[in-house]
């Protein structure tokens, strides 16, 4: 067994055990943690395959935006975990039944011959995986891409439209541009007044 | 590059973008200008599509875009009904006080996704049309977000159509693994190498990809969804998920079941099979137990999925053809029912129950008779259209030598009369409980009117079965 | 030339349209207006046609549309417009274009024909215009088609617009009773038709005309067996069932009963429904199939044989009616049964001759008898007229054209066509022909017979009305009389087209045997020596004098004597009874068809039905159904992961149906 099998299942085992884990603790910002922890774990596989830029994106995006996002939300969010867990044991065991058969399958498939292709043969050294990418996205892949974009554009809209509310009208809020731009005449007012003679002298 | 043979697409992108544009800077007052901007955009895509018209094949985007008859005949028809679809539910949608600009803009690139689909000839696109429209729908069932049972259903859709998506991706992927490429046409030269009923990894495959398809049909066993969903979102968006994208979907099942994987037909033919059964089972014989009536056409959409899927299985052009023209009138069909339920519902709430039915004959009789219209074509007797869009999918099952199949599907047919007989008996024999009267807009009772119409002329007139003939014939 | 073929019968359907679906909106006068328009386009048209084919000698045979292709079969909507079409046509679209005027005179108080208030009498006027422009749009595409499909779609339609008609005051129970028993027979001879239809395409695979006729001489010789192992010729076979649905439509003993009854609609349809057009589809149908009809001997024979006996039969019943009517109507079911014996002595130009001939003067008697009940009150006992010639002059004048005719009266147009049915008869040599011979003679004597019964109780002799009636006697309304005279015209001179139609080159190419050396046809023109001869020649022959006798015996017995009639009454009662109980085949349907389909049903019902349907397959299955729906119910929890679950097990089994299906296991099965 070469060292670069050693790294891979080395890897394999730890995206497998922590994607186990998302499922099975109790608590949720453990749950997070560990799905950190797996996408850590492929992105190292994923670098491995020579697909580097990928690795990377994985690790900034996924890792760096959404799940330090989605760790927000659940600290913010006080989710009763006894309530989640309710016929968790009920369904324990059907549920590993299914599983068991259902992963027991998959391998029995993907065991089989079709997919014993011969291993390509690395990259030169001084290849870019980015560049590669780069050369086609704007190119080969252009509807795609448009249409990807398109995708995000539908999910920010959505995302407004059913979270955006009309703030109450009676709420108070500091506005820094109108407190920059206030002048002396709107805080003081000089009023001119004629002198009155006092009554009954 | 040929851009432009995508001018459709092209064109509707940046429609909608004005068009979400533009509705930010409408007063209320002024809301409705969103709309006739929509329907015109609609209107405007239709005739470029319909313009581009074709008798040979063309491809574009490096071999990402098709396009051919089969496309240009439905995209017209999705066009056509999303048109529709924005007539009928403008009342609902003032009504409900959701009258927004954004249901016009999502629905817009809910329909940009169904054409992405149609025209796709690569898995990726596939792929990616279908998450546009999902997307989209999704946000569309949520729409009425202050309502609990919308949010519910949109949650179940979303989670659930995200665990289709994964399927249906992982079969790609093992797809594109095995042939090496995501072009449907290499793949379908992959495939015809094979022997498909030796070849595990494709039949494995195979599996998730009809998994994938099977849930965005709402075929059994991956159909509870489509109940819950359909009673959940707001009759408009229920309408829309009843019509268009299941044209989008026989669409996508085309091109990836026929277009690539013709010589692998045994395969699938057999994957479908207990699906199509356990559809028409499940489908007639539940919606019988139902009261509510859009969980009960729910059930019912279940079995008609059956029926296009069916079509499939004899795996021939006039199984084909046969299975787009369901998928066409069926969605006309529906179409028309759903409508229905917007006319008949207030303020105070949707009609959703059979008991709003009651008596409609006397409240409005023409609705009631429009009403039974859809409801016999649902049901399948002549001379509607909905019976020879079962007589031409049982003619080519039978002709493919699955004789059992057309029985159990003319059995279920006949179980399924019963419902679609009972709704009719209520509006005809009944005592209305809700005795307001119903009104709606000259465009509203025209259009359905003319809904009416295709339903009976559509079915005796043979124009449109061979325009589905020639396009399948022409695509393959 | 093809759009205006199209228009012809697409201008009524319009019409009919406008005026069904937007009745309440247009008011009546709109609906009539539109009506009329239609048939009135449609009618000028006809007319132009005519002269474009039979003059013009322009043909037409093609598709327009084709509707399904099923497996190389194609059901086609197409036009076969000849002479014998050109002619219906135009027969069609005259007569009811008078009815259509006649209509406004005679509906005009029909709200007093409704119950106060009734919901289905609103609108009526209107509706009644429809129908009858319905029905010129379904009799125009029963003549026109050129294949099987397309008439039998005319048939079917032409039958229901006749159901509703008939039944058209649907208030009254007897016409309701009249409307399904005329469905009911109906249903029996399209049954035949249809199993005829279907022996033809099963042996000549096509339904076009051109192709089967064309084919007709390859499959003469063809034989099938339907019991046991005897053969019949395919082409009798398909020749009599065809004929089967003739005689429902064109009121042929046995399944004449409908006709009759079928007075209880408004008299204008009984003019042009019951009277000149639909009644007579069956013969036109027969002649249009004479090329297949002259290749069974057998067949023809029938077909003279229930002729013949329609003919006599019927007109004896006509002698005991006292409604106005229904002498009328049993006077058409006799002629009927004139063409149907031409045309089983081959003679279908004198059939279809008479047809027209026919058309014109019984449209008019009823027509007449229309104006006589409207002026009557809606009465229709003759016990209860008398002596109308002076009040109704016009009338009087139109009807005694209209019974001459009738008689065959030398000069008139039913003079022509009877007197060469009986000539054509008496030279057939079809199997029989020689007895039909002497039963048209007999019936020459008893239509004079009753034609002028009738008359002269109707117009001459005591006034028997009651006084408030007397007063207000009057002449009908010019939308009435119109129409009297426009038929009355034709009535007289039609005959006159004898020698061009039946004698000359009309129908060569269009019915067979024309034209041929040795057929009958041919016979006959060797024998023709100009129209006066003929005129001379009848005067001199027997029909003519039995007419005459026919004509004086009714005089003398109704206008002289009237105790000869209570003399036979009294004397041969049990003969009055017979035919006042039409030879018991009413009573006889109704006890062996009527009851013993009820008693049927009802042992199937409680055998069958309730024991084995109810008892264990619907309830059963409905308890099944109840069952798995409500269990499939339970299954639908509303749980998100409830639903997932069943994906996996979706997916699950698709995957080890796989595994097993490609033996990864190696377990060799």
């Amino acid at each position: 067994m070469g060292f670069e099998q050693i790294i891979f299942y080395l890897f394999a085992t730890a995206l497998i055990m922590s994607a186990v884990s998302v499922v099975t603790v109790r608590n949720p910002v453990l749950a997070a943690l560990f799905l950190i922890a797996a996408f850590f774990s492929s992105s190292a596989i994923w670098i491995m395959l020579e697909a580097e830029f990928l690795g990377v994106v994985l690790v900034l995006v996924y890792v760096g935006a959404v799940m330090v996002l989605f760790l927000f939300v659940i600290m913010m969010l006080d989710i009763n975990t006894d309530l989640l867990r309710e016929g968790f044991m009920r369904y324990l065991p059907i549920g590993l039944l299914i599983a068991v058969v259902i992963a027991a399958e998959m391998i029995l498939v993907m065991m089989s011959k079709v997919f014993d292709k011969p291993i390509p043969a690395p990259l030169p050294a001084n290849h870019s995986n980015t560049e590669a990418l780069g050369e086609v996205l704007y190119t080969q892949y252009v509807y795609p891409f448009e249409i990807a974009a398109v995708i995000l554009l539908v999910a920010i809209v959505a995302a407004i439209v059913l979270a955006h509310r009309k703030r109450p009208i009676n709420t108070k809020s500091q506005k820094p541009g109108e407190q920059v731009r206030v002048k002396s005449s709107d805080r003081l007012r000089i009023i001119k007044m004629d002198a009155e003679k006092r009554a009954g002298s | 590059m040929s851009f432009s043979l995508a001018t459709p697409e092209i064109f509707l992108l940046s429609a909608t973008c004005f068009i979400l544009l533009l509705d930010v800077f409408l007063k209320d007052k002024f809301r409705s200008i969103g709309y006739w901007a929509s329907l015109l955009a609609l209107g405007v895509t239709l005739v470029l599509t319909y313009q581009s018209w074709t008798e040979a094949k063309a491809l574009a985007f490096n071999g990402m875009f098709v396009h051919d008859t089969l496309s240009v005949v439905l995209k017209m028809a999705v066009l056509s009904i999303v048109t529709a679809i924005f007539v009928y539910s403008k009342p609902y949608l003032i009504d409900r006080k959701i009258f927004k600009g954004e249901f016009y803009s999502i629905s817009l690139f809910a329909t940009l996704g169904m054409m992405v689909m149609i025209s796709a000839n690569t898995l990726l696109m596939l792929y990616m049309g279908l998450e546009l429209l999902s997307l989209s729908m999704y946000a569309l069932v949520a729409f009425n977000r202050d309502n609990g049972r919308c949010t519910e259903a949109a949650m179940k859709y979303f989670v659930l159509g995200a665990i289709a998506s994964g399927m249906l991706l992982y079969g790609m992927s093992l797809l594109y693994g095995l042939s090496g490429s995501i072009e449907l046409s290499s793949i379908a030269e992959y495939v015809a190498n094979q022997k498909i009923m030796s070849s595990v990894a494709l039949l494995f495959a195979l599996t998730f990809i009809i998994v994938g398809l099977g849930f965005k049909f709402g075929v059994a066993p991956f159909h509870m969804w489509v109940p819950d969903v359909y009673q959940g979102a707001p009759t408009p968006v229920t309408m829309m998920l009843a019509s268009a994208p299941k044209i989008a979907v026989f669409a996508m099942t085309m091109r990836l079941l026929v277009g690539g994987m013709e010589f692998g037909s045994e395969g699938w033919q057999q994957m479908l099979i207990p699906l199509i059964v356990m559809s028409m089972v499940i489908g007639n014989i539940a919606a019988i137990a139902q009261t509510n009536l859009k969980r009960m056409l729910a059930y019912s959409t279940i079995s008609h999925m059956g029926f296009v899927l069916l079509g499939f299985v004899s795996a021939s052009e006039g199984g084909y053809s046969a299975a787009m023209y369901y998928a066409i009138t069926y969605a006309i069909t529906a179409l028309g029912g759903f409508a229905i339920l917007i006319a008949l519902s207030h303020e105070d709430g949707d009609a959703e129950e059979l008991d709003d039915l009651r008596g409609l004959s006397r409240r409005h009789p023409w609705y009631a008779f429009m009403m039974m219209l859809f409801l016999f074509s649902m049901a399948g007797v002549p001379p509607l259209v909905g019976f020879f869009a079962k007589l031409y999918i049982l003619q080519a099952v039978v002709s493919a030598g699955f004789v059992w199949l057309a029985v159990i599907a003319v059995l279920m047919s006949v179980v399924g009369a019963f419902y679609y007989l009972r709704a009719i008996k209520l509006m005809y024999f009944d005592k209305p409980i809700d005795e307001r009267s119903i009104s709606m807009s000259i465009s509203f009772n025209a259009l359905l009117s003319v809904n009416g119409l295709l339903v009976v002329a559509l079915g005796l007139t043979p124009s449109l079965m061979a325009l589905c003939l020639i396009a399948i014939k022409q695509s393959i | 030339m093809e759009s205006i073929y199209l228009a012809i019968p697409l201008a009524p359907l319009l019409g009919a349209i406008i005026a069904g679906l937007f009745g309440s909106k247009i008011g009546r006068k709109g609906a009539h207006i539109v009506t009329i328009l239609g048939v009135g386009i449609a009618c000028l048209l006809s007319f132009y046609v005519l002269k474009h084919i039979a003059f013009d000698g322009n043909a037409f045979n093609g598709n327009v549309y084709t509707w399904a292709a099923i497996d190389g079969l194609a059901f086609n909507v197409g036009f076969l417009i000849d002479n014998l079409t050109a002619m219906m046509m135009v027969v069609v679209t005259f007569v009811s274009l008078m009815v259509h005027i006649y209509t406004i005179g005679y509906m005009e108080h029909d709200e007093d024909n409704w119950p106060k208030g009734s919901l289905v009498g609103r609108h009526s006027y209107q509706r009644f215009f429809s129908y009858i422009s319905l029905f010129t749009f379904s009799m125009l595409i029963l003549v026109m088609s050129n294949n099987f499909m397309q008439l039998f779609f005319g048939w079917e339609a032409v039958g229901l617009v006749s159901y509703l008609l008939i039944g058209f005051w649907s208030t009254r129970e007897t016409a309701i009773f009249a409307n399904m028993k005329a469905f009911l027979v109906n249903r029996v001879g399209d049954f035949g038709f249809l199993l005829g239809i279907a022996t033809v395409l099963m042996y000549f695979g096509s339904m076009d005309y051109a192709e089967v006729f064309a084919k007709a001489p390859e499959v003469e010789g063809v034989t099938m067996s339907i019991f046991g192992a005897e053969e019949w010729s395919v082409i009798t076979v398909a020749c009599l069932l065809l004929f089967v649905g003739a005689m429902g439509k064109s009121a042929q003993v046995p399944l004449h009963v409908w006709l009759p009854d079928s007075m209880e609609g408004p008299t204008p349809i009984s003019a042009l429904i019951h009277a000149a057009t639909m009644v007579t589809a069956g013969i036109f149908m027969v002649a249009r199939m004479s090329p297949l009809f002259e290749l069974s001997t057998t067949a023809l024979s029938v077909v003279l044989l229930v002729g013949a006996v329609t003919a006599l039969f019927m007109g004896f019943i006509g002698i005991i009616q006292h409604d106005i009517k229904r002498v009328v109507a049993y006077s058409t079911l006799s002629q009927l049964g004139y063409m149907t014996v031409a045309l089983g002595a081959s003679a279908y130009g004198a059939a279809v001759f008479h047809l027209m001939t026919h058309a014109f003067f019984k449209a008019l008697l009823f027509l007449a008898a229309g104006s006589v009940i409207i002026a009557m009150h809606h009465e229709q006992d003759m016990r209860k007229m008398g002596g109308l010639k002076k009040y109704m002059p016009i009338t009087y004048w139109t009807s005694l054209v209209g019974s001459l005719a009738l008689i065959g009266f030398p000069g008139f147009s039913g003079f022509f066509s009877k007197d060469l049915i009986i000539e054509a008869v008496h030279a057939s040599s079809t199997p029989h022909a020689q007895i039909a011979y002497w039963m048209v003679l007999i019936g020459v004597f008893v239509t004079a017979f009753y034609s002028f019964r009738m008359f002269f109780l109707v117009f001459h002799g005591k006034e028997r009305m009651d006084d408030h009636t007397r007063e207000h006697l009057h002449e009908s309304p010019w939308v009435v009389t119109v129409p009297l005279i426009a038929l009355a015209i034709p009535a007289v001179i039609s005959g006159y087209l004898l020698y061009p139609m039946v004698v000359g080159d009309f129908f060569k190419n269009v019915i067979a045997g024309v034209g041929t050396e040795g057929s009958l046809a041919t016979e006959m023109k060797d024998h023709y020596h100009g129209i006066f001869a003929f005129i001379a020649h009848g005067l001199m022959s027997l029909p003519f004098w039995l007419a005459i006798s026919g004509v004086g015996s009714a005089w003398f017995i109704y206008m002289r004597k009237p105790e000869i009639a209570s003399w036979f009454y009294k004397h041969f009662r049990w003969l009055h009874t017979l035919l006042d109980n039409k030879y018991y085949l009413d009573a006889f349907n109704q006890r062996v068809f009527a009851g013993g389909a009820i008693a049927l049903g009802k042992g199937l019902w409680a055998a069958g039905d309730r024991c084995l349907i109810d008892g264990c397959m619907v309830n059963g299955s409905a308890w099944i159904v109840k069952k798995f729906s409500a269990w499939s119910r339970y299954l639908q929890t509303g749980f998100m992961y409830h639903y997932a679950f069943s994906m996996i097990i979706g997916l699950l089994g698709l995957i080890s149906w796989v595994i097993y299906k490609t033996n990864v296991l190696g377990i060799s099965g």
